[in-house]
């Protein structure tokens, strides 16, 4: 579940990054439009991946409301934790991003 | 709305107070009407259909509110609860009068 | 409310929000402690020993006291003990004994011995307040069960209301006084919108039969029984014939509900009419085992013959449906690491409604800046404000100093915990009158951070359990309650220290602000 977790909490910040003006605050230049799709449809495909895993790992009930729970408690992480350390969480979901497929590949 | 030095006038308070009313109390109606149409009208086995009728009649109460409070006058919040209300309780009313002949 | 939709919703929000938000943040917080009942319930009994679980050892210890001491009653209950509740709770129907009927008696799991613990309504009293707050019945469900409506209301207007939900969906920006508070509002009402939700419609759910009863009245008329015989599939429990005869050994039906389900956790057992030929007994699988409360795991064997008579009945849609929400209610199935989550999101909706009480007076305090006094309904939703969350928080730690000091064996105990509760909660408000809201907040939060950080030292003082022993014995339950309680100890004293430290002077700009009339965000002019 863990690798779930990651997995979505990569996407969700993917998503953020989309945001002009999130990327501009949190990696300091400005982002070309082509960036920001890749990142949109990145993050969504993150999503979508971290739910698929989580349903084939723990079945449709406890799997989607597992889900659910861990995407909220990492989006909700991100979002208060981010005025106060921006860079500590970019590493986070830099981790997120490698770590999180990596656990699924080794559970699945 | 305008503030008068004294406060807020009497006109405004009691139609604040007859939207509340219309809300809670005719939202209420409203929505155990929509209860009871469901339960009775609905192509599910009675035990389903009642349920579902409890289960969707919050969503009319939540309705019934925000109409109270988003239309144009209190006297529009009462019809827009009552009205359908009585609507809904005469189809309930056939329904019920069609399984109990 | 002749301004625009928006804005008349924003109305709606704020003042439903105002006027419940008191009651709702009560019923919050202590559901949320519900999430930990169990564990709670193991703090404030620590005599409760833990034993490896054998539930077929439980089930005849159970059967053997329930044949010795409630021979004759028409129903008998067994609740098997888990991996977070460490009795085995058994029960009867006796109309002239116990609560409504209904004797409850909890037994140690090894010795099948009723347990010799001080008497404390622990965990149980905070999850029975979230829903019957402690007013006679029916009447505090159908106010919490209406508070819940309004919750259910208060999160589609704020919806509503918040134009820039998607914008803003990563945004928080502290350390800007009232743009702050809204962020955090909108934050953490948005980004854990599911939970809420799903929490608020569930507990429509769970009293819906109750407090929404047409339905049923219409389609069966007088004989509401029947609605909901149809609906857990049940049929009305065979009268007594009067012909004594012994009931088979309930282990020899576990092992037969093992073969029929393998791998499933017994929750609790039912049996009707025991030691009589017509007797009944019903396994029902553990609500761990399942996200929704399930129907179909049910097993009905003849408690004269062994033989299985009936499973239970495949659920149908509408019924998973409510079945559903009231199992994510309740969040039963959860584990260990969900249900922290499940706690943490509980303590977010909570906030929700703690942010939006601070939040509408704070708005209009700015009003009044300048002039030395607060109006009169401004300083009763000041004192409101702080006795229903610092001086709740004050009653719960309140709660659990007067389970360590009243002595073990004193008669009542369990009432004057309560008591205490109570006791606490209304001196806050007195204490909250008395003083200006800064200083109220301030010591308020101050005696409670002091309060919950000294509970894991008081517990080692008065039973020997403390840290140092739960963790050595792995007794995370006890570990678990003191280490939370000197969490919340260090937040409380964090937010008491802002309070104490002197206010920062209210700049023009931001009273100049306050005076004008905003719509975005939610942002409420008087109405």
């Amino acid at each position: 579940m863990l690798g779930s977790a990651l997995i979505g909490f990569a996407g969700f910040v993917a998503l953020c990054l989309a945001m002009e003006k999130h990327f501009k605050e949190l990696l300091g230049r400005k982002p070309q439009v082509q960036q920001l799709r890749v990142l949109r449809v990145g993050g969504w495909l993150l999503l979508v991946l971290s739910l698929v895993l989580s349903v084939h790992m723990r079945g449709w009930a406890h799997g989607l409301v597992e889900w659910i729970a861990v995407l909220m408690a990492g989006v909700t992480l991100w979002v208060f934790a981010l005025p106060y350390q921006p860079r500590l969480l970019l590493g986070l979901a830099a981790v997120s991003v490698v770590l999180g497929p990596l656990l699924a590949v080794l559970a699945v | 709305m305008k503030r008068n030095a004294a406060g807020l006038p009497l006109n405004y308070r009691l139609a604040v107070a007859s939207r509340c009313l219309a809300a809670t109390l005719g939202g209420y109606l409203l929505a155990s009407m929509a209860s009871v149409s469901i339960a009775l009208l609905a192509p599910l086995p009675r035990v389903d259909a009642t349920l579902t009728g409890l289960l969707l009649s919050f969503v009319f109460y939540v309705l019934a509110f925000i109409w109270c409070f988003a239309c144009r006058s209190a006297w529009r919040a009462w019809w827009g609860v009552l009205l359908p209300s009585v609507l809904l309780g005469a189809v309930s009313g056939f329904a019920y009068w069609m399984k109990n002949p | 409310m002749k301004e625009g939709f928006r804005q008349a919703m924003a109305w709606l929000h704020t003042w439903t929000g105002l006027i419940f938000g008191w009651l709702l943040f009560a019923i919050f917080l202590t559901g949320t402690l519900s999430y930990f009942k169990d564990e709670i319930n193991h703090w404030t009994q620590p005599e409760v020993r833990s034993h490896a679980l054998d539930p077929v050892n439980s089930l005849g210890l159970a059967q053997r006291y329930l044949e010795a001491n409630a021979a004759h009653a028409s129903n008998w209950m067994i609740r098997l003990p888990n991996a977070r509740e460490a009795a085995l709770n058994v029960g009867w129907r006796d109309p002239e004994a116990g609560r409504r009927g209904f004797v409850s008696k909890s037994l140690d799991a090894q010795t099948g011995q009723p347990v010799e613990a001080r008497d404390s309504r622990g965990g149980e009293f905070f999850y029975r307040f979230h829903f019957q707050l402690e007013m006679p019945y029916p009447f505090g469900r159908w106010l919490s069960t209406f508070c819940a409506f309004i919750m259910l209301l208060g999160l589609v207007t704020g919806i509503i209301t918040h134009k820039k939900i998607f914008k803003e969906f990563f945004t928080f920006r502290p350390g800007k006084g009232q743009r702050s508070w809204l962020d955090g509002h909108n934050a953490i009402g948005v980004l854990v919108l599911p939970f809420h939700l799903m929490i608020s419609y569930s507990s429509l759910v769970l009293f819906m039969y109750m407090v929404m009863p047409a339905g049923i009245l219409a389609s069966y008329g007088g004989n509401t029984g029947e609605y909901f015989n149809e609906l857990f599939g049940r049929d009305d429990a065979p009268k007594a014939a009067n012909v004594a005869t012994p009931l088979v050994p309930l282990p020899t039906l576990y092992a037969k509900v093992e073969e029929l389900a393998p791998g499933a956790r017994i929750g609790f057992i039912q049996l009707q009419n025991p030691g009589d030929r017509n007797a009944r007994v019903t396994f029902t699988q553990s609500s761990a085992d399942n996200v929704a409360y399930r129907r179909s795991t049910h097993w009905t064997f003849d408690g004269a013959s062994g033989a299985l008579l009936t499973q239970g009945a495949p659920e149908s849609g509408a019924m998973m449906t409510a079945f559903s929400f009231a199992g994510l209610h309740m969040g039963n199935f959860a584990g260990p690491w969900l249900r922290w989550l499940y706690f943490v999101f509980g303590v977010a909706g909570t906030a929700v409604i703690g942010t939006g009480l601070v939040m509408w007076l704070g708005k209009r305090q700015l009003k009044h800046a300048k002039s030395a006094h607060m109006p009169g309904e401004l300083r009763l939703v000041e004192v409101l404000n702080i006795a229903s969350m610092s001086g709740l928080l004050l009653a719960v730690a309140g709660f659990f100093w007067a389970n360590r000091l009243i002595p073990v064996a004193a008669e009542g105990r369990a009432d004057w915990e309560v008591n205490t509760f109570f006791l606490v909660w209304a001196l806050s408000l007195v204490h909250a009158v008395l003083r200006s809201g800064r200083r109220a907040w301030g010591e308020q939060l101050a005696l409670g951070a002091l309060a919950f950080a000294l509970l894991p030292l008081l517990n080692g003082l008065t039973t020997g359990q403390g840290l140092d022993q739960s963790l050595r014995s792995g007794d995370w339950a006890m570990a678990g309650f003191d280490l939370t309680a000197l969490a919340t100890g260090v937040f409380l004293a964090w937010t008491a220290s802002k309070m104490l430290r002197p206010a920062k002077p209210v700049t023009k700009r931001a009273s100049r602000a306050a005076q004008k009339p905003t719509v975005e965000g939610g942002e409420v002019s008087g109405c």
